[in-house]
């Protein structure tokens, strides 16, 4: 028996002794060779899509309209967003990746880009740069200034309310922090919650009232500082934007923490809570016969002497370097890049995204047309917290946001632990 | 064929050890033929390859920082060490031990219960055992979105707390600290007690009537003839409940990641939800790794523990 123990013990010792000499030997370098000179491999090109149902009739449409054109086949793929997000490091680092994949602009992008893993697509690029913002044109490129990325379209961030709810309040869309307080007491006297957010099973969105109540406080410029490491979370400015959310923090539904976000969609189209930080991709889930009722206000400015800066996050598309098919990559992301084809994709989205070609076509709906002017106002850009950190440092802010409406005493602690784990991600990822 | 023939039967088949016949042959140490050779080896690759090589991988990675898409550095046991001074990590380990102890211990006297309560063949019991036997068909999913449904903020249950004028019973129970981790284990345990009912009812089934029946006719009280005689007799299949319950426990991921993701700020955070959050949000895929070892190590602690006294039993008879 003894004898067994032993050897069992001996074997599991020398497997660890063997791992840990083997440790380097693990394939984790990203060997990268670059896109192939000559002509292209023969099969269709893969359009890897993270579009779910309900939102993929603009890229289908799309897709068969570039195969009619009789340049070259495309396929579309498409996959639940949460895996695809998840997956993509992997499809993009295999041996034989899909061509074409949708994706986020911003730092999102450029970690793949600075791994060398993204086609170069300045030749789709040079066509028509003017045909294109420059701050998208900015944000299509990598570190060193090369484009890897085509934009399709970008949408607005704001704060949600039924024009029939805010009559029946008494209240009017407020402009300025110190309205928008007023406005909050007035309908939190009537008995509805000011305020709602399904965080339980998508704590991100308590990132949108960081970002906006950061870029109103600190302005743009520190937002972006700080998301990209170069400022700390355990600062005054910080703190700053965390006593304003405290203000606020009262004006919620108490249990947003275990609220799913249908939920609160549903307790807000029902009037039990007035207002919901959105993006416009939330908008087809209020009921359809409450859709002409729905209107959207402004992030109210709380310092007016910091310049506006509002969230557009961008969606776009990115090509693997390892395709086989280049020549055939840049014909479809060239055709994706046409003010006919951004006209058409818009088109699918329910009026939820704004075409990133200026010349596209498109009757604009109401809440687009104010969504657009919004944008266009705005004298800086900026996309959304994972977007513009790192989709790697969602988590410790999803811990700081959530642990702060749990418990505003422990900011201290709460700050410290986000500034640790922020730096710990750079290091370790 | 009446019932004794097949007795007869089975103890005639049953009589000769099979291994006799194939003594003389091992004595002569030949090699075994080639199908045999197939048979073991074809599994063996399949399984090296599939299991045993990404294990090692896995093993390797712990050693590295490592984004998934950039290069790798080596930076030795620092991930482990890092381990120990983190705050989530500690959570995790905490939570996953009040896990074993709880879901693990509910389980086992729970299931433990019921299955005496319905060993014997009663008219009806059936229903009681099927019932109990039913939430396992459901994917723990399915059961995630029952019990959330049940626990949300305006669900069933503060709904019934309200009516019954409990209204400062009520809770937002999935997003309370205080209280998200034992709902989540409620949940879990409304599958598992009747999957370790299963398990005891099998056991109970095998045990011989004529030992109690010998215990009650010498005057033994139902505890003690429970304490005393069933319950030692049911060794081996409390040894197979507990480590069935201490790898489930420790492999409980699906039924945390739908209900709360780990959250609120990483309250109900076991180490296999941890060790998913770090390699697929957070893309530390070298720490993550380090926590899989450190599940790893706690798991084949389990299961080593578990085969040394399986096989010393084996010698035994």
């Amino acid at each position: 028996m003894t004898l067994k123990i032993s050897r069992l013990l001996s074997v599991f010792g020398s497997t660890v002794a063997a791992t840990v000499l083997l440790a380097g030997c693990v394939s984790t370098g990203s060997a990268v060779q670059a896109a192939k000179d000559g002509p292209d491999a023969s099969g269709p090109l893969i359009l890897q899509s993270r579009f779910t149902d309900a939102e993929k009739g603009g890229i289908e449409e799309l897709v068969k309209n570039f195969n009619a054109k009789g340049e070259g086949t495309v396929k579309l793929n498409s996959i639940p967003t949460d895996t695809f997000n998840t997956q993509l490091p992997s499809y993009l680092t295999s041996k034989n990746p899909p061509d074409v994949y949708t994706w986020y602009a911003g730092q999102a992008t450029r970690d793949f880009a600075d791994q060398k893993l993204l086609l170069d697509l300045s030749s789709v690029w040079a066509k028509n740069t003017n045909e294109f913002p420059g701050a998208l044109h900015t944000l299509s490129k990598d570190s060193s200034g090369s484009e890897v990325f085509v934009p399709t379209g970008y949408y607005w961030w704001g704060m949600y309310y039924f024009k029939s709810d805010f009559e029946k309040l008494g209240v009017t869309p407020p402009k300025t922090w110190d309205e928008f307080l007023t406005v909050a007491a007035k309908i939190k006297s009537q008995g509805v919650n000011p305020f709602t957010m399904g965080l339980s099973d998508n704590a991100w969105l308590a990132s949108a009232w960081f970002d906006y109540l950061d870029v109103r406080i600190n302005g743009g410029d520190f937002h972006l500082k700080l998301l990209a490491g170069k400022k700390s979370y355990d600062s005054p400015e910080v703190r700053k934007v965390f006593a304003a959310f405290k203000q606020v923090l009262p004006d919620f539904d108490p249990a947003i923490l275990g609220t799913s976000h249908n939920q609160a969609v549903s307790d807000f189209s029902q009037g039990k809570s007035a207002m919901y930080l959105l993006g416009a991709w939330a908008q087809p889930s209020v009921p359809a016969d409450k859709r002409d009722d729905l209107a959207f206000f402004q992030f109210p400015i709380v310092d007016p002497s910091v310049p506006i800066a509002e969230e557009a996050p961008t969606d776009g598309l990115i090509a693997s370097a390892k395709t086989d098919k280049p020549k055939l990559v840049k014909r479809f992301l060239a055709y994706v890049a046409t003010a006919e084809a951004q006209t058409q994709l818009a088109k699918g989205q329910q009026g939820t995204a704004l075409p990133a070609n200026l010349n596209a076509t498109l009757t604009l709906d109401p809440l687009s047309t104010q969504g657009q002017a919004m944008l266009k106002s705005a004298k800086q850009i900026t996309q959304f917290y994972n977007r513009d950190a790192g989709d790697a440092q969602q988590t410790p802010a999803d811990t700081a946001m959530t642990s702060f409406i749990a418990h505003p005493e422990n900011l201290d602690q709460i700050l410290k632990d986000w500034d640790a784990a922020a730096k710990k991600i750079r290091a370790t990822s | 064929m009446t019932g004794t023939t097949l007795e007869r039967d089975r103890r005639r088949v049953s009589s000769p050890p099979p291994s006799v016949a194939f003594e003389p042959r091992r004595r002569g140490m030949r090699i075994p033929p080639p199908i045999v050779l197939a048979l073991v080896l074809v599994p063996f690759l399949v399984e090296a390859v599939g299991v045993f090589w990404p294990a090692f991988q896995g093993v390797a990675l712990s050693f590295l920082h490592w984004n998934g898409i950039g290069p790798a550095r080596n930076v030795g046991v620092q991930n482990f060490v890092d381990l120990f001074s983190d705050p989530i990590f500690i959570t995790a380990l905490k939570n996953t031990a009040i896990w074993i102890v709880l879901f693990g211990g509910i389980s086992f006297l729970a299931g433990l219960g019921v299955a005496m309560l319905f060993q014997s063949e009663r008219r009806g019991v059936g229903i009681y055992r099927t019932a109990l036997f039913l939430p396992i068909v459901f994917s723990l999913v399915v059961t995630a979105l029952i019990w959330g449904t049940f626990f949300q903020p305006n669900g069933v249950l503060n709904n019934a707390l309200d009516a019954v004028g409990l209204h400062s019973w009520t809770r937002v129970w999935l997003g309370d600290s205080n209280t998200a981790l034992y709902v989540v284990i409620v949940a879990a345990l409304w599958r598992e007690i009747g999957y370790v009912m299963v398990l005891f009812i099998a056991g109970l089934k095998a045990l011989d009537p004529s030992v109690q029946e010998a215990a009650r006719v010498d005057g033994a009280t139902t505890w003690q003839r429970f304490w005393h005689v069933t319950f030692p007799q049911m060794r081996s299949v409390n040894l197979v409940v507990l480590s069935v319950l201490i790898i489930d426990s420790l492999r409980s991921f699906d039924i945390v990641w739908a209900m709360t993701k780990g959250g609120p700020y990483h309250s109900t955070e076991l180490l296999s939800t941890y060790m998913f959050s770090t390699a697929f949000e957070t893309h530390a895929l070298g720490y993550a790794s380090a926590i899989a070892v450190v599940i790893f190590i706690l798991a084949i602690a389990v299961i080593v523990s578990y085969l040394v006294r399986a096989l010393s039993e084996e010698k035994e008879s």
